[in-house]
């Protein structure tokens, strides 16, 4: 049975009664994971997070971190968890030591962390230069130092690369994998674009509308990739071909010149291509069409 | 409590280079350096003004008129605000209130830093009206320094009203800004309080306002055959409703549904 970091059970909220913001979230975060929590803009992500974050009043379902109850371990369980929310929560008229400085009186970690996670984000360098003048991918990296200042167990990151451009996202990819792989930390991060997480997470949640949708590893999400693509016929005479796909007992829609199949195995596939070519169909070519990633996501959430 | 102190020293640290923090210093000596410059300009009266036996009585209750109608309740308003503004300006009280700390801890925490930076500002403010007692002196060869006993009691007593008459305002005003993300909302609150007290002042049961009570405190400082004032014990109702408002503000605090 799988470890799990974080679980919520039947997760509901809503700001009012006809107006549901998440119904029934049942996340699963394993021990140890990069989490992709994915959904459109204002699917319910920084809702979830919010709330399992303590942030917003609890009112239906529960939620686990580290095994115990958030409610009544509201605080043990912050001190073991980093955050950053949307946008960065920077003091702008302090420096980035003097932000750190300040969370690490109230963590009660050992001073010399303010420079290890300072060096862990590369912004050593900053010294007296308050935060209002940092570019925004510099803030961005201070939040997640700010985020790991308590050596969490959990880090949990609401669109950590929003305004970032393609360099500052790699840069914080890279990041964040060396921060699961080197400490051990859980992640969860989420995002409305699964290429930009596609090669950070090891497991993802889709959320639309305050559902969630799917929920697996990147494997399994893989493996529903597979399932959906489809098998190209090239052939000489299509009309014929798809009466013979039928009489196989077997489904076909012609399109654009070619015959369009769902996924199947490779007997089957050999099998179809037999008959064809047993019934003076001339086949010109067998392809298979793979859906990516980004169509599997927006066929998802599109079926809500 | 090592929680609450831990807090406190975050809090405090938060108030580095902010205009609340200016505002204390800025706000301390504006009044003993326009009482300097008076006594530069008059320098001939001041031979005969440093003999008299209430010298620093009357040096102090000088000092307070301007402060005590005007500039101390419009500072702690603008203190207030600006207090918790920098959690709603920076956007970080999602941040704070993600720490592994109880929520009444970071509530009493912050109005204690208003509350220091209160006595701050008294304690400069205090140390201006000294030295703007003192400096004048070099102004004029034949004034003597006073023969009076500096009064340090009467000075701790009256500031010490002084502080106690505020508190209300510290309160209502850190209510309404910690409810409001828009600054001009506990600013507009504060503003229509103080003047509503200007009127009020002059009305027999004026003392219902709590914005009125530095400025009453100083007619009985003066001992004001204008203003008697009332018959109540302004501090205790000063305490009262510093009582009462911060009770409110609390649960506000505690029961907002959304901590972001």
């Amino acid at each position: 049975m799988a470890n799990y970091c974080l679980q919520t059970q039947a997760l509901s909220y809503s700001f009012s009664p006809d107006h549901p913001i998440l119904n029934n979230i049942n996340l699963q975060v394993e021990e140890g994971s990069i989490y992709g929590f994915l959904g459109p803009n204002g699917a319910g992500k920084t809702t979830t997070l919010r709330l399992v974050l303590g942030l917003l009043k609890h009112q239906q379902g529960s939620i686990t971190i580290f095994g115990k109850s958030l409610i009544e371990n509201r605080r043990e369980i912050l001190s073991k968890t980093g955050a950053l929310i949307e946008s960065p929560s920077l003091y702008n008229h302090l420096t980035a030591i003097e932000n750190l400085s300040l969370l690490q009186k109230i963590y009660q970690c050992p001073k010399e962390r303010v420079k290890q996670v300072l060096e862990l984000v590369s912004l050593t360098e900053t010294g007296n230069k308050k935060v209002s003048q940092f570019s925004l991918g510099m803030k961005q990296r201070l939040s997640i130092a700010v985020a790991m200042l308590n050596s969490p167990s959990l880090l949990i990151l609401d669109e950590p690369t929003n305004g970032l451009d393609p360099n500052g996202i790699i840069e914080m990819r890279e990041l964040l994998k060396h921060i699961n792989r080197q400490q051990g930390v859980t992640i969860i991060v989420s995002s409305h674009l699964l290429s930009e997480i596609e090669k950070l997470v090891t497991h993802v949640g889709v959320i639309n509308k305050g559902s969630l949708l799917f929920q697996g590893t990147l494997a399994e999400l893989h493996d529903r990739q597979v399932q959906q693509s489809m098998l190209v016929f090239e052939t000489g005479n299509d009309v014929t071909a798809l009466r013979i796909i039928r009489d196989l007992g077997l489904e076909a829609t012609a399109e654009n010149g070619k015959l369009l199949m769902r996924m199947m195995d490779k007997e089957k596939i050999a099998l179809v291509n037999e008959q064809l070519v047993k019934n003076a169909v001339p086949v010109y070519a067998i392809n298979m069409h793979k859906n990516d990633l980004e169509t599997i996501f927006i066929n998802l959430t599109n079926k809500v | 409590m090592n929680e609450f102190i831990r807090s406190l020293q975050s809090e405090w640290m938060k108030t580095r280079r902010t205009a609340a923090s200016w505002l204390v210093v800025i706000g301390a000596f504006f009044i003993p350096l326009i009482m300097i410059v008076i006594s530069a300009v008059k320098a001939d009266k001041l031979p005969a003004r440093y003999q008299s036996p209430v010298f620093w009585q009357n040096h102090f209750a000088n000092s307070w008129q301007i402060m005590a109608f005007l500039l101390l309740p419009m500072g702690v308003i603008l203190a207030t605000s600006l207090i918790t503004q920098i959690e709603y300006r920076n956007n970080t009280w999602k941040q704070l209130h993600a720490t592994p700390q109880r929520f009444s801890v970071i509530f009493f925490a912050k109005l204690t830093v208003i509350i220091l930076m209160m006595l701050q500002f008294f304690l400069l403010f205090n140390l201006g009206i000294y030295f703007s007692g003192i400096i004048p002196l070099l102004f004029s060869k034949a004034a003597q320094y006073p023969p009076q006993v500096f009064p340090v009691a009467f000075f701790l007593k009256t500031n010490l009203y002084f502080f106690i008459d505020c508190l209300p305002i510290i309160a209502l005003q850190y209510l309404v800004s910690l409810q409001f993300k828009n600054f001009m909302v506990p600013l507009g609150t504060g503003i229509a309080l103080l003047v509503a007290a200007t009127f009020a002042i002059q009305w027999k049961y004026g003392y219902i306002v709590p914005y009125t009570y530095a400025a009453l405190n100083y007619f009985q400082l003066r001992s004001s055959a204008v203003q008697p004032g009332p018959a109540v014990n302004i501090h205790l109702l000063a305490v009262g409703y510093f009582a009462l408002f911060i009770i409110t503000s609390f649960i506000f605090y505690i029961n907002k549904k959304d901590k972001c």
